[in-house]
């Protein structure tokens, strides 16, 4: 029964995702092949990676609106450090990856230590990585990618992109991960009941604080593939990802009160939302239409989602 | 003295914003009408949109929904005041009482989360304005500045707007409503048990929420004498950045119209102060993320640093 009710959630948003790929195949036949549906898979993965950290930082009770212009600045870094060499490849990934891990540390840090509420932290945070980066590129991003990367971006083996490769591996080990580790077991507990939690000894603060910098990291490793997936890194490449994420984290059935949920949920309506969007621009539909219909989906899953569980949820 | 002190709750916001007020006119040299002009009209969208965040908070929800409910104000009244002036206003206003209804609705009706309800309805209400008004065009007279916002002759009429709208507010605010939203935001069950109708309360906020933020719209329609499609996008998070800096706890219950006034006052000037003090604008984001960071980081850090000195 437990099991019924964990995948209720991803089955119910997998079987939205199937009528979508069947109103795009009506509109544009043709589209429900192999090849279209994996490079639909790799133009998810990005989302898909930003999604898992704010997942993990969701199941503690927080949020992250800092991934924007983490995504944005790691990408800046690594193309400016990168200088289209690979030689510098790892180098240049490195100190963009400190980027995000440094911004998830000060973010964990004052959400946790200087108890200032998760939204105002990575928003503020937010607007400095925004007026960090104008500061730092001076207004226009400079380097490139290297081509190793970008072979390792939109590349493949055997029809299969590496990047849907990269994303099934770190989605499946994210969802065991939280379900069957003791740092899963953790999370979930400092999310449901922080001060139940806190007194079986468990150190909340330390468990907080990795979800953010997690978050963090994710961001900065998915704005350094993004911008090899691009060619280039352009400011705010990263504000696409934020609002996505998030409504992929609240309609996958994590709880926005924390304790509750997983990446399988989330993974799931990475896919749905990504298909969605797809067949919108199939549907040849204007910016406008496309944003009404998107935000009423978001909606309808919600609503749609309430009625399945509803009783469940402790509010 | 009393009174002045219950008048402006916390009363930092205030004097910050006197200090930077100072800075400015010390860097510029003067300060006259056109500078307050300037100053009040340049405010007086944020100081709106905020005041409807903040009525939100209040109640413990948010509202993602409220800058581009300003952007389709906006885009109604540059389409349609032109050929009817009472159309113009009207439909503006309803269109964000009707958008409050819906947030309100969804979120009590179905209790489901503020923040994502509105995520959705943010996506809905960008899409509505890019739909009414693809591109930035539409026509407000030039007439209307002069009436809401003055001239170059009349400067004081903008301080007066912003001083009106923030009476209302605290007014409203001292009115029986206002109590209701005071305590539901303290305590929901509490609120509930001495008779307070939480639903209607809370609905009723976001509709107020929604009207004041189309306002807001209007106000930016007429400044720039046209519409636009994504105008109240920029609002979306200072609106809230905005209700912090005033010293209100995103938990609600607590807060004074005033210091969220303040609050966007400060976000506005900083602006101007970087510019008149040759700072390029790249450090705008920068220097208003770190002000955030401090003013709701302080009282933390002071619990925080005296953690450290005790070990």
């Amino acid at each position: 029964m437990n099991a019924v009710r964990t995948a209720a959630v991803p089955l119910f948003l997998l079987a939205l995702t199937l009528g979508m790929l069947a109103l795009g195949q009506v509109l544009a036949p043709g589209l429900a092949n192999s090849g279209n549906l994996l490079q639909l898979l790799k133009i998810a993965s990005f989302l898909g990676l930003v999604a898992l950290g704010q997942t993990l930082v969701m199941l503690v009770g927080g949020i992250d609106l800092s991934v924007a212009w983490v995504v944005t600045g790691s990408a800046v870094v690594f193309t400016a450090l990168c200088a289209g060499l690979d030689a510098n490849t790892a180098q240049a990934a490195a100190a963009a990856i400190a980027v995000g891990l440094v911004v998830g540390l000060v973010n964990g840090f004052g959400v946790v230590k200087l108890r200032i509420s998760p939204i105002v932290m990575t928003l503020a945070m937010n607007n400095i990585m925004l007026g960090a980066t104008l500061v730092y590129t001076g207004g226009t991003p400079s380097g490139g990618v290297s081509p190793a990367l970008r072979a390792l971006a939109t590349g493949g083996v055997g029809g299969m992109p590496f990047m849907v490769i990269v994303w099934l591996l770190v989605g499946t080990l994210a969802i065991v991960a939280i379900r069957y580790s003791r740092w899963g077991r953790r999370l979930l507990a400092v999310g449901e009941n922080a001060t139940v939690s806190y007194l079986n000894g468990i150190a909340n603060d330390r468990v907080v604080i990795g979800a953010y910098v997690i978050c963090g990291t994710m961001a900065s490793i998915t704005g350094i593939l993004f911008a090899a997936f691009s060619g280039s890194s352009f400011l705010g490449m990263g504000d696409q990802f934020v609002l996505p994420a998030i409504a992929a984290v609240v309609l996958g059935g994590t709880s926005m009160f924390g304790g509750r949920g997983g990446y399988g949920g989330t993974f799931a309506a990475v896919i749905f939302t990504t298909m969605l969007s797809t067949v919108l621009v199939i549907g040849n539909i204007s910016a406008g239409v496309r944003s009404i219909i998107f935000g009423a989906a978001i909606l309808a899953a919600l609503i749609a989602q309430r009625l399945l569980t509803r009783g469940e949820d402790r509010d | 003295m009393s009174a002045l002190r219950r008048i402006l709750g916390n009363n930092w916001p205030v004097s910050v914003f006197l200090l930077l007020l100072l800075t400015l006119i010390v860097l510029k040299g003067r300060f006259n009408g056109f500078d307050m002009r300037a100053l009040s009209v340049n405010s007086l969208p944020l100081v709106l949109i905020a005041l409807a965040q903040f009525l939100i908070i209040l109640t413990r929800g948010i509202d993602l929904s409220l800058g581009p409910i300003a952007s389709v104000a906006a885009s109604l009244m540059a389409l349609h005041i032109s050929d009817n002036a009472m159309l113009g206003i009207a439909l503006p206003l309803f269109a964000g009482l009707g958008a409050g209804l819906f947030n309100g609705a969804l979120i009590v009706g179905l209790r489901l989360p503020p923040i994502i309800v509105t995520l959705a309805t943010m996506s809905i209400w960008q899409g509505v304005a890019l739909v009414l008004l693809p591109d930035p065009g539409g026509s407000v007279p030039a007439g209307y500045q002069a009436i809401f916002m003055g001239s170059f002759s009349s400067p004081v009429i903008g301080l007066v707007t912003l001083v009106v709208w923030t009476a209302l507010v605290t007014w409203l605010l001292s009115s029986r409503f206002g109590l209701s939203l005071r305590a539901i935001g303290s305590d929901e069950l509490a609120a509930q048990m001495s008779g307070i109708r939480v639903r209607r309360t809370k609905i009723t906020a976001y509709a107020v929420g929604g009207m004041l933020a189309a306002v807001s719209g209007m106000y930016l329609a007429v400044a720039m004498t046209s519409g636009s499609p994504v105008v109240g996008d920029g609002y979306i998070l200072s609106s809230i950045a905005a209700v912090v800096i005033g010293g209100v706890p995103l938990v609600g219950g607590r807060g004074a119209p005033i210091a969220v006034v303040m609050g966007a006052l400060i976000l506005t000037i900083t602006a101007s102060l970087l510019y008149f003090a040759h700072v390029t604008s790249f450090y705008q984001s920068l220097i208003n993320g770190l002000i955030l960071l401090v003013v709701v980081g302080s009282p933390g850090g002071r619990d925080y640093a005296a953690g450290l000195v005790r070990r």
